[in-house]
């Protein structure tokens, strides 16, 4: 009983931090559209707002139309089969999660690679699918595999896949806004004239800072949501299968993997999967998209 | 004027009165229609899984001749499913033919032939996926009823569930010995 507690306080935890991280991540917008309006519109943050919010909502439309079909083809994944006995027993295990999540059972994908890895995707649960590669479905233990099928139906539960999408919108339009300032200021365009030559200086190098740091930070606060999506998946899916050990040992396993050649898969989608496929951090870094793996290894055993 | 201010209150009270009695309605109602949803999922695997015993018998009986016994245990157990009237008799049952079947499985390694056997084999992977399944989907039941037992017995929601008659359910108790997955060795 104390164990599942534990289990329930990591992703309580998890998610208080999630909101943090995401309310920071509205205020940087709200900052430097105030910036856009200090700087641009001599003050007028409604102008601001009208030229904003659009591209705001123009990046949400645009990373939202990425379709599943695009990151299969992007992976080179194709359907499990069934009558191969690995994959029959890796499709047995997706419906076992789907199961114990209450879910629509998603689609379960192949991706031919020695690597250990897994990913899952799709914004609603109903059309989400699950993929590993076939050294996860050769090198991994029944109860490691049904760890990270654990963790995937986790990502797919907390509607990860969805909370990243609209993050990294919301990344692209500060980096847009921030470019188009800076474009303008060097074209001389805009506030100069419009605000009487009496502008607060304070004020305005604030702006100008704002301009400057918020892509930085918009990027560094999307990676940290990223952390704390694995995180939370993790402990999730220690509830899920009742059995972090599955999942630590899987980890464990891929930290230790040595795959032959260099991995198969397209920057864009790294992010997605179970462990960043290019590099294993054992430490901690601010421009990492995972959290360094030890650390989730010994979360997940203290569980 | 005060006459009108009071009467608007009242309205107003009123309104928000009901709106927050059909929020917990619809959501006792909801939880309660999960848990016979989930209870469902679970008779559809316990089903499944009695269906494939009667094929895992044809498979075994030409190798297992002097197994009399182990083989009896299965087919009992079996019928026990079958005949399970409550959600609690059909866990017990289940238990019942996991053991039995945990023995037959192990008596198995003796028989290299029927070890050699695809049918054998295909079934052996069957009855393992649906013996998950069954444990995933008897969770999933506990924490839907754990979800509802908070609900109605924690305030507001016991207010709202003691006008609707609604009571606690069970959750599904499995002995502790069963509580491991049987490992089938390949």
């Amino acid at each position: 009983m104390e164990k599942k507690l534990l289990v329930e306080d990591h992703i309580r935890r998890n998610k208080r931090q999630t909101i943090y991280v995401c309310t920071f991540m509205a205020a940087l917008f709200a900052a430097i559209v105030f910036a856009f309006g200090y700087l641009l519109f001599a003050g007028n943050i409604f102008i601001a707002l009208a030229f904003a919010i659009p591209i705001a909502l123009g990046y949400v439309a645009i990373t939202y139309s990425i379709s599943i079909q695009t990151i299969i083809s992007a992976t080179g994944a194709r359907p499990a089969n069934p009558r191969i006995r690995e994959e029959k027993l890796f499709i047995y295990k997706v419906e076992d999660m789907a199961i114990a999540a209450g879910l629509p059972t998603p689609k379960a994908y192949v991706q031919d690679s020695d690597d250990i890895n897994a990913f899952a995707t799709g914004k609603k649960p109903e059309n989400a699918i699950i993929c590993v590669t076939t050294g996860a479905l050769k090198k991994l233990k029944p109860d490691e595999l049904e760890g990270v099928m654990a963790h995937e139906m986790s990502h797919i539960k907390n509607s990860d896949i969805l909370i990243m999408t609209v993050t990294i919108a919301v990344v692209g339009a500060i980096a847009l806004i921030s470019h188009l300032v800076f474009r303008s200021m060097l074209w001389g365009a805009g506030s100069r004239g419009g605000r009487k030559g009496e502008g607060n200086i304070v004020l305005l190098v604030v702006a100008i800072l704002l301009i400057i740091l918020a892509p930085i930070f918009a990027r560094l606060t999307y990676l940290a949501i990223s952390r704390r999506r694995e995180y939370l998946a993790d402990s999730n899916g220690a509830y899920l299968s009742r059995n972090p050990t599955g999942l630590a040992n899987a980890l464990q396993r891929i930290k230790d993997d040595k795959p032959s050649g260099k991995p198969k898969v397209s920057k864009t989608v790294a992010p997605l999967y179970i462990a960043n496929p290019f590099k294993r951090e054992a430490r901690g870094s601010v421009w990492a998209t995972h959290p360094p793996i030890n650390e989730r290894i010994k979360r997940l055993r203290s569980m | 004027m005060i006459e009108w201010i009071a009467l608007i209150l009242v309205i107003i009270i009123v309104v928000l009165f009901i709106a927050i009695y059909i929020g917990y309605y619809n959501r006792i109602i909801r939880l309660e229609n999960r848990i016979d949803n989930s209870w469902a999922q679970i008779d559809v695997q316990l089903r499944r899984r009695a269906e494939l015993i009667p094929n895992l018998m044809e498979t075994v009986k030409g190798y297992m001749k002097h197994e009399r016994e182990t083989l009896e245990n299965v087919t009992k157990a079996r019928s026990a499913i079958m005949k399970a009237k409550s959600p609690q008799e059909s866990i017990n049952a289940d238990n019942m033919l996991t053991g039995a079947l945990k023995t037959l499985f192990a008596v198995a390694e003796n028989y290299p032939d029927l070890k050699a056997n695809q049918n054998f084999l295909n079934l052996q992977d069957e009855l393992t996926n649906t013996e998950n399944k069954i444990a995933y989907s008897r969770q999933h039941y506990n924490d839907t009823v754990l979800i509802f037992n908070n609900m109605i017995e924690t305030w507001p929601g016991k207010f709202f569930a003691k006008r609707m008659n609604k009571v606690t359910r069970e959750m599904l108790q499995i002995p502790e010995a069963s509580r491991e997955v049987p490992k089938v060795k390949f």
